[in-house]
């Protein structure tokens, strides 16, 4: 994938830009928002990664003037300031997803993928499926091997992102913030007992392992070779 | 003195008011003397056309005999009969020589000195001519009177504004001058100065008490970051110890296994600080009141069947229970995710330090407009002695102290409910441990529905 990286912080900047590259993506790097405008304006990337205080011109900025001018490329939005009115914020002026600083390198490529692969608005399909696996959003049920599994309603919401997700890694955040709305880090490791409620419920009717831990990431949900 | 507010806007009422003063000293001036001057012209003008008509009815005689008689009468007007070549018939004004019409002589009778009088002279056919006239001098003396009444009545209004500004200026000046005395007390480090008050209730007053209450928060804020200062300093160098000696026994380690195996350790310590510090920020961004914009109604009770329902499977697997009671929606002003966190906070704390097997029970319910939240745990409770200092940051129980765990926890929890305006109280159950928050009616009637 061919990225845009904007960050003033030459240390962050080079180690994420090294990290995403030996990802597999393709990082143009921009280290003032004078540049980062200019590159985001003039190349088509898959994704967009934004620090909210570059130089010049700052994120938000950069997003908005984008955004106006009717670029929809994914944005995720970077920052230092931890506070829900600039999550709020961020997002109203056009991110997609939004990672504050300190974070994870796992964290950020996780993110970075989940919103390079976004389908488009339009293609809403429903029912989705995972090799035996297959989920019915409109009537909420669950099949596998043509056998049906009960969920609780969180469980499904759970099951849901990550196949929507399937092939890709998703962090505990990730889910924390889509699945329970959490966007703080309980100390309880409720994603972790969450997932192992569900891939028993799974397990129960036969069949091999869909959800995988990453190690030091997150989890993955991928059809089985 | 004059560099003060009040004692130049005196000033300038003063000179406004005198000014005024002189204006109307002016205009009354004008109109009186040219009132006095037409009443007296008038008088003589009448008196010589009355001697006029005489000397046509009664011819030369008749007329010498009128300004004869008029002119005896004291007090009266001066009358005057000249005849051909300036003879003098009658009158004392009869010496003198004037034109016909309106001049000014001058006449001195023996022993008194010389009179000014203004005298109106009408012909009598082709030789005679007869004169009437007054002495000016009253209309002078008028003029003179009045000058000297103005002249005293602007002085006694300049005395008086100066006098009255001098004095209302010295007041407010004093006044000022204490909340200036104040503030340079402040400033140069004395932050328990208040303002002092008169006691009358009037605006500067009030202004003292608002200024007061100002410097209340503000020795309160101060107090609580220094307090957060301190707290950083000693609660966050443990933590910080650990990190490095983690990081020592890496660098010195030989064995790759284990060096990663440190490395890992590191960054768990370090990300554990930095959950520190974003729980204080948290707390300080809340307790800056700016979410309170934000606020909107919530139904309480559904954020807490959620927080138990994405705690009860690691509770159960942890050998706890979580119970949850509600019978209806609880509506209260606030912000869902800081309530969420709220939630959350008071449950893991449960969880965590009652003990194994506890059970948590959860209750939500409606108390006049407001909304009760009741969290009972069959914990160990709260010892009396350290109640108090529960919901501080960074405080942890003694027997809690070798737990993992900031100590910011129940902070967050104090700082949410001190935002929404709710009650915490905290008690001891025998066994077990009770948290009330107890939301008082939202000010702004909610509309239930959105």
């Amino acid at each position: 994938m061919k990225l845009l990286l904007v960050e003033d912080d030459r240390d962050v900047a080079a180690y994420v830009r090294r990290a995403l590259s030996e990802a597999g993506h393709t990082v143009d790097l921009a280290g003032s928002g004078r540049d980062g405008l200019l590159l985001a304006a003039a190349e088509p990337y898959d994704v967009m990664v934004l620090d909210r205080m570059v130089p010049e011109i700052d994120g938000l900025a950069i997003l908005r003037t984008i955004r106006a001018s009717g670029v929809r490329t994914p944005v995720l939005l970077l920052t230092a300031l931890g506070g829900i009115d600039d999550r709020v914020e961020g997002l109203e002026a056009g991110a997609d997803d939004y990672l504050v600083k300190p974070f994870a390198i796992a964290e950020l490529l996780a993110r970075v993928n989940a919103l390079a692969r976004r389908p488009p608005p339009t293609d809403a399909p429903t029912v989705l499926r995972a090799g035996d696996l297959e989920i019915d959003l409109l009537q909420r049920a669950v099949k596998r091997g043509g056998a049906r599994i009960e969920l609780q309603p969180r469980e499904f919401q759970l099951l849901e992102y990550l196949m929507r997700h399937a092939g890709r890694v998703v962090t505990r955040t990730m889910l924390l913030e889509s699945v329970w709305d959490f966007h703080f880090d309980p100390k309880t490791n409720i994603v972790e007992t969450h997932i192992s409620r569900l891939r028993a419920k799974l397990a129960r009717v036969g069949g091999p392992e869909l959800i995988h831990t990453v190690r030091g990431a997150g989890y993955c949900l991928r059809e089985p070779d | 003195m004059f560099g003060s507010t009040s004692a130049r806007l005196a000033a300038l009422f003063t000179i406004g008011f005198a000014a005024g003063v002189l204006l109307l000293g002016l205009v009354t001036f004008l109109t009186t003397r040219a009132a006095l001057i037409g009443q007296f012209e008038q008088r003589i003008r009448t008196e010589a056309a009355a001697l006029a008509q005489e000397y046509r009815v009664e011819g030369l005689t008749g007329v010498a005999q009128a300004v004869r008689e008029r002119d005896r009468t004291p007090g009266e007007l001066d009358y005057g009969l000249v005849g051909p070549g300036g003879a003098s018939l009658a009158g004392h004004l009869a010496g003198v020589r004037a034109k016909v019409g309106w001049s000014t002589v001058r006449v001195s009778e023996s022993g008194e000195r010389p009179e000014k009088i203004r005298v109106y002279a009408i012909a009598l056919g082709q030789n005679y001519q007869v004169m009437v006239g007054d002495d000016d001098e009253r209309i002078e003396q008028v003029e003179r009177d009045l000058v000297v009444m103005f002249t005293l009545a602007f002085l006694g209004v300049v005395g008086l504004g100066a006098a009255g500004g001098y004095g209302l200026s010295r007041v407010a000046h004093r006044r000022l001058a204490a909340i200036t005395d104040t503030a340079e007390a402040i400033i140069d480090g004395d932050l328990g100065r208040r303002v002092p008050k008169k006691g009358s209730g009037d605006d500067l007053d009030r202004l003292a008490a608002t200024l007061n209450r100002m410097l209340d928060r503000i020795e309160a804020l101060m107090e609580s970051l220094r307090q957060v200062s301190n707290d950083i300093a000693h609660d966050l160098r443990t933590p910080l110890t650990r990190l490095r000696q983690r990081l020592e026994e890496a660098a010195a380690s030989p064995n790759e296994a284990d060096k990663t195996l440190s490395m890992e350790a590191a960054l768990d310590d370090l990300d554990a600080i930095l959950g520190t510090f974003a729980a204080l920020l948290r707390i300080a961004q809340i307790e800056s009141g700016a979410r309170r914009a934000a606020f909107r109604p919530t139904d309480l009770a559904a954020t807490a069947r959620t927080v138990v329902e994405a705690f009860a499977p690691a509770a159960e697997d942890a050998g706890a229970w979580l119970d949850f009671a509600a019978s209806e929606p609880a509506f209260v002003e606030g912000d869902p995710e800081l309530l969420t966190q709220m939630l959350v906070n008071l449950v893991e704390n449960a969880l965590r330090h009652g003990g194994p097997g506890v059970i948590v029970t959860i209750k939500v319910v409606r108390s006049g407009d407001g909304a009760t939240l009741t969290l009972t745990d069959t914990g160990p409770g709260v010892p009396e002695s350290e109640r108090g200092r529960l919901f501080d940051r960074f405080y942890r129980l003694e027997r809690s102290r070798s737990t993992p765990g900031s100590g910011l926890g129940l902070a967050l929890v104090s700082a949410v409910a001190h935002l929404h305006g709710a009650e915490i109280d905290v008690r001891n159950l025998e066994p077990g441990f009770e948290v009330r928050v107890a939301f008082q009616p939202a000010a702004k009637p909610r509309s239930a529905g959105h």
